[in-house]
């Protein structure tokens, strides 16, 4: 967290030593993005799904939770252009007709069908990449993507 | 996942765009060429500048570095390549295509005389990833003499990675 300087140009500036950042949000970094971020909301309505639907299949998050973060993330990204979270690990002529038409909106109908998700953020518990957590908090998710 | 230190060459496609001032466009050229590792960040070289795109962060395991080179188009790229081609079709918030990142570096450098790296972002680049018929991500394509040769989905392993590629080479010859 930075604090800033203000141009100051009051005339009360006698005696003030620091100024908070003028966006005022204390998460906010001073970092150039060059890749657009979900919306914090998204992602973490996109973690909770991701948790409740893994228990509920029965299937695991991958053994390098940087996958699943990337997914998360990828579907919270699709829910926040398309209003629905359309599957990311896929390339599509027209995104808003795939997410109006559902197939491949999470959990996409391989997965609903035959536990099948090859974007490896849901694993049945035989496949190679599979670990044994079923949860997986903000911090991970933003830890393993910090440097997107 | 295991990082060799020799260098590779990863080739991505540029908007056909010149190359800028590598200052100043240093960040961009970052997130357009490629996309996050885990946990190892790679460091671009430009070529032509004597600067060094490098983040600023620690960094705990051996350093990759990746040549980028810019092409007119893809078919540029296959067309003047003397060695087979393996073309990865990515997009950022795949999972499975960020895992592939560092085993491609690996990959790359490991069979560095008989395949050339390339990774084509079918966000930024959508016309050709129609033109292959790309669905699902990612998907890898061996070029050979310029034609698709062999075609998978999916992650895989570096040894993995290294035995598809060395059985397909190996058919015709």
């Amino acid at each position: 967290m930075m604090t800033l300087q203000a141009q100051a140009s009051s005339s009360f500036t006698i005696g003030i030593s620091s100024f908070t950042s003028p966006l005022g949000r204390s998460r906010h970094r001073f970092v150039v993005r060059a890749q657009v971020e979900p919306s914090e909301k998204s992602v973490e309505i996109m973690r909770k799904f991701s948790e409740q639907y893994a228990r509920k299949s029965g299937t695991y998050f991958c053994v390098d939770k940087g996958v699943t973060s990337v997914v998360i993330k990828g579907l919270a990204d699709h829910k926040d252009s398309l209003g629905a979270p359309l599957c990311p690990c896929r390339h599509y002529d027209d995104k808003p007709a795939e997410a109006g038409q559902g197939f491949w909106n999470c959990p996409c109908v391989p997965m609903r069908e035959r536990k099948e998700c090859h974007c490896m953020l849901f694993l049945t518990p035989d496949n190679d990449f599979a670990g044994k957590e079923q949860t997986i908090s903000l911090d991970e998710i933003r830890e393993s993507t910090a440097n997107m | 996942m295991a990082v060799s230190v020799s260098a590779s060459t990863i080739a991505s496609l540029n908007s056909g765009r010149s190359n800028r001032l590598a200052a100043s466009s240093c960040s961009s050229k970052l997130s357009s060429s490629s996309s996050l590792q885990f946990p190892l960040r790679l460091q671009r070289v430009r070529i032509g500048t004597t600067g060094v795109c490098s983040p600023s962060r620690p960094r705990v395991l051996p350093l990759v570095k990746a040549k980028k080179q810019t092409f007119s188009s893809l078919d540029d790229l296959l067309a003047n390549s003397d060695k087979p081609v393996l073309v990865d079709f990515y997009a950022t918030w795949c999972g499975p295509c960020q895992f592939m990142a560092p085993v491609l570096n690996e990959v790359g450098s490991q069979l560095k005389d008989k395949i050339q790296v390339v990774k084509i972002d079918t966000e930024k680049y959508p016309s050709i990833a129609d033109k292959y018929r790309i669905e699902a991500l990612p998907t890898f394509i061996i070029f050979k003499d310029g034609e698709p040769y062999d075609r998978f989905e999916g992650a895989l392993t570096a040894d993995q990675l290294i035995q598809r590629i060395e059985n397909s080479l190996k058919v015709k010859q």
